[in-house]
């Protein structure tokens, strides 16, 4: 059945396929007014937000042009590599160096050993956290960004468990950004034989006497079918398909090493013969219930939760008909008339890295400070570490009590940092507080407050509850800015994707 | 609504505790199981041991051959297993909840589970913390309890979760749970300001904007609920003083905090905790027993300080996991997702011993413990014999209960 959407008055100019969703026309190119609001709209979905001047210079440009840039995006190549990844040889190395006998550490020995190497596996994972997060905000390319993120949403692996190196974490990340708006069926074969992946789902220590299930069933459950649509014995018979991949461990290279494979008959999806793991994944991708997967997913990530059935089955078509390339799913996606839809506008709650990130591009900072990445734990969203395989759950998951708390107080904390006085946006504001409160509210939110939101941030630039009542002036400019700037971040529209 | 509802009463911590009597008669009488005195003061907290607790070398079965063939290297030797009786035992690094089984504080619920068991830690999470095998329920057990139960609407800390991310268990349709990692920097910053703090209470619950959508109405709450709850708690609980230490874990200052919250009595009926990961698919013995030792010891160290606050027997705490293991032990010296397993009742107010069928090593499903006990039975029994409700339009469903409680 349809699934109705109430028509209601479009108060920003923003259409909506009207009544009940037809999916030919949601999916069809939008064609409504086009400004900086909607600019603002898309970069939150295709990126981490825009800078106050980006809004703008996107919102002057058509709705075509604007997907184009992020989906053809510029070569990124010149952005900089992460920090000298640490290697856990090198500590093995230094002890041989020392004297340590091959094979011959005593117990006390190779636990210390052992505590160097996860220090500073830490301390390098840290470092990668802050590359990526700075990369997120700089790249002149958000959506291949945005893209891995979601990636490593989807395909989770988490960083230093049972030996993923520090290296196997940045490749497996470079895989999804180099397979941004890839193909969705070699993606999915390339995570397969990853080496974070072979480890967090234990691919790595199966054996064709005791196959391990577990990446077998992640496979089907969380990254390509979804429960209903395989059986047990699905599983089983592709845990066998998949034994014969062998990992090097700490060196990481894979490779097939024909005598571990199960080379018996194996009936996988209804079909029989001598599968292997690339068999597997190319049967489940012939399986209807992949594209649907897949459909439903990037709508919920990228348009909003709970997608009509009838909209996931037209982008399902869509990503069938396109073979699972991302490339013109995603670009028919992001100018669609759903998209611009008031039932997807502010319909997703930002996640902490949308959140953090798009603070930062908000005040048109060049970098994250340190305050970002405790505030990310905090928020619940440590990159490389997903809460477990199924990512992170999001939606209303993302806010409790306790996340808002940190996702307030990363607010406080950075309009109170030294980097706000390099925010020429906020030092030029009118010292007229009605005026300055409406400036703050179209740059940070492009207007989406009431007339009673700036009527109390006006009151709070004028004073009210302090001791000290007076006007805004040049004297108390400063501090009452920042307290502005912060209380218009805390407002319900700026969680809101 | 709601929100203008709870933003007319102001909440002071002197109201609540002054309210506290109040609100347990009146709680009291709205019961409608007699024969449960006091049941409205009574607090339930519940343990998620994540990840999948092996159950076989937690309640060790020693005394069938079985185990020990099909657990060459990880079994637990008889002669370290902490004999509970000539087939079972627990886990030598349950020392001190040994001594507490021996006191008669502790009901072991054994093969717990429940029909067509999934594998998947997600889903059978999720299966366990919404009480819904068959379907995808949005709600938790207790979070539909929190719902049903009549509790006073402007109290913020009817559940607890101790978490940084609220679980299923506690996702409620019409009651909002807070979740609090620690109460250590729990509360805004802005609030240190006073005509900051007044505006964010304006503006958080400005709702007339010009864009709908569906989150906006739970933003609005939750960030209302931040505010309230975060200046209200810390006051409310920081008269009461722990009776002794905690171990220095997180699951120890997890409990610590929940002996505060149930002794300074704010009317938390529900509270929630982790712990973990089981989830040892490779090398086992390492984990578990750091795990169940942590466990062990904290547990002793919260039930030492309830009763030293006489609140040993209003509170009950209950154990759950995801699954128990596979019963052979796989290539790396571990166990794979498996099945049924026993958990844990603790408390002055459980009727001690074994109940439910012993695990049976033979009788399989296909390498699993086959499940005795439907785990929505144990959710039953707490729900109607400690929390006074009636379980099936919680449970979705009527389910026996076991003799353990009352």
């Amino acid at each position: 059945m349809a699934t109705a959407l109430t028509p209601r008055t479009d108060v920003a100019g923003i259409y909506r396929p009207a009544g009940h969703l037809d999916a030919a026309i949601a999916l069809a190119p939008y064609k409504g007014v086009w400004d900086a609001r909607l600019a603002a709209h898309l970069l939150r979905r295709a990126g981490f937000g825009s800078s106050p001047d980006e809004a703008a210079k996107y919102g002057s440009m058509s709705v075509h042009a604007a997907v184009d840039s992020l989906i053809d995006f510029p070569s990124t190549d010149a952005l900089p590599a992460p920090d000298d990844l640490y290697d856990p040889r090198t500590t093995l190395m230094q002890y041989l160096q020392n004297g340590m006998r091959p094979g011959m550490a005593d117990d006390m020995t190779k636990r210390k050993i052992g505590q160097q190497v996860r220090q500073q596996e830490r301390q390098s994972i840290i470092s990668l956290q802050r590359w990526w997060l700075n990369r997120m905000l700089v790249t002149p390319a958000p959506l291949q960004e945005k893209m891995a993120l979601y990636f490593h949403g989807h395909f989770t692996s988490a960083a230093i468990q049972k030996g993923v190196t520090p290296v196997m974490v940045y490749n497996q990340n470079q895989l999804f950004r180099n397979n941004a708006l890839g193909n969705l069926r070699e993606l999915t074969w390339q995570v397969s034989i990853d080496p974070a992946m072979m480890i967090y789902l234990d691919n790595a220590r199966s054996d064709p006497q005791h196959p391990n299930e577990n990446y077998a069933r992640e496979l089907m459950e969380l990254f390509t079918l979804g429960v209903g649509n395989y059986s047990e014995q699905d599983v089983r018979e592709s845990a066998r398909a998949w034994t014969g991949w062998v990992l090097r461990p700490r060196i990481g290279t894979v490779q097939f090493v024909p005598f571990r494979h199960d080379s018996g008959s194996k009936t996988f999806l209804g079909q029989t013969g001598n599968w292997a793991g690339r068999d597997i994944v190319d049967i489940i991708f012939k399986q209807p219930a992949s594209a649907s997967f897949f459909a439903n997913s990037l709508l919920n990530f990228f348009v909003y939760n709970s997608p009509e059935p009838q909209l996931v089955e037209a982008v399902a078509n869509l990503i069938r008909k396109n073979d699972f390339n991302l490339k013109p799913v995603m670009s028919t996606l992001l100018r669609s008339n759903v998209f611009y839809s008031s039932r997807a506008y502010r319909a997703l709650v930002k996640s902490p890295v949308e959140f953090t990130i798009g603070t930062y591009k908000a005040l048109g900072a060049n970098q994250v400070d340190d305050s970002a990445q405790r505030a990310l734990l905090q928020m619940g969203q440590v990159l490389f570490y997903p809460p477990n395989v199924a990512g992170w759950p999001g939606g209303a998951n993302w806010l409790t009590s306790q996340t808002v708390i940190a996702r307030e107080n990363f607010l406080a904390s950075i309009v109170n940092s030294p980097m706000m006085d390099g925010v020429d946006w906020m030092q030029k504001l009118p010292v007229k507080a009605p005026q300055a409160a409406k400036e703050l509210v179209a740059t940070v939110l492009v207007g989406d407050a009431s007339e009673q939101g700036v009527a109390q941030l006006t009151d709070y630039l004028n004073g009210a509850g302090t001791s000290a009542l007076g006007m805004l002036s040049g004297e108390n400019y400063p501090e009452r800015i920042r307290g502005a700037a912060y209380l218009t971040m805390a407002m319900p529209a700026y969680q809101l994707n | 609504m709601k929100r203008s509802n709870f933003l007319a009463g102001t909440l002071s911590g002197l109201a609540v505790v002054a309210n506290t009597q109040h609100v347990f008669a009146q709680a009291l009488a709205q019961s409608p199981l007699p024969g449960l005195p006091g049941a409205a003061n009574r607090c339930l907290v519940l343990i998620n041991l994540q990840g999948g607790n092996d159950g076989l070398n937690c309640v060790v079965p020693h005394g069938d051959a079985q185990y020990y063939q099909l657990r060459p290297t990880i079994g637990v030797s008889r002669n370290d297993v902490l004999s509970i009786n000539d087939k079972i035992g627990f886990n030598p690094t349950l020392r001190s909840f040994k001594a507490m089984y021996d006191k008669g504080m502790v009901a072991v619920v054994q093969s717990v589970g429940y029909p067509n068991p999934d594998h998947s830690h997600f889903r059978s999470t999720e299966i366990w913390q919404t009480a819904a095998p068959d379907k995808y329920e949005h709600t938790g057990w207790l979070g539909r309890y929190l719902d049903e139960a009549n509790l006073p609407k402007d109290n913020l800390f009817n559940g607890v979760a101790l978490a940084q991310v609220l679980p299923e268990v506690m996702v409620a349709g019409k009651t909002d749970v807070p979740a609090i990692a620690q109460i250590n920097g729990y509360g805004l910053i802005s609030d240190r300001n006073n005509s900051a703090s007044m505006a964010y209470t304006k503006l958080v619950s400005d709702n007339r904007l010009p864009f709908s959508s569906p989150y906006l109405a739970h933003v609005a709450e939750i960030e209302d609920h931040a505010q309230k709850g975060s200046q209200e708690l810390p006051k409310l609980i920081a008269g009461y003083k722990p009776a002794g230490a905690y171990p220095a874990t997180p699951l120890g200052r997890s409990l610590a905090l929940a002996a505060q919250i149930v002794g300074s009595n704010i009317g938390t009926r529900v509270l929630y905790v982790q712990h973990g990961s089981f989830d040892t698919h490779v090398g086992q013995k390492a984990t578990q027993d750091r795990l169940l030792g942590e466990f062990s010891d904290a547990i002793k160290a919260f039930y030492d300080d309830l009763a030293a606050h006489g609140n040993d027997n209003r509170v009950l705490t209950m154990t759950f996991s995801e699954f128990g293991r596979r019963i052979a032990e796989n290539a790396s010296r571990g166990t794979d997702h498996g099945e049924a397993s026993p958990l844990f009742l603790i408390g002055g107010g459980v009727k001690g011993g074994i109940y439910g069928a012993y695990p049976d090593l033979s009788q399989t499903n296909m390498g699993n413990l086959k499940f005795d006990t439907d785990f929505r039975s144990v959710y039953a029994t707490v729900l109607e014999r400690w929390l006074g409700r009636p379980s099936a339009p919680i449970l979705q469903g009527q389910f026996a209960t076991i003799s353990a409680l009352g």
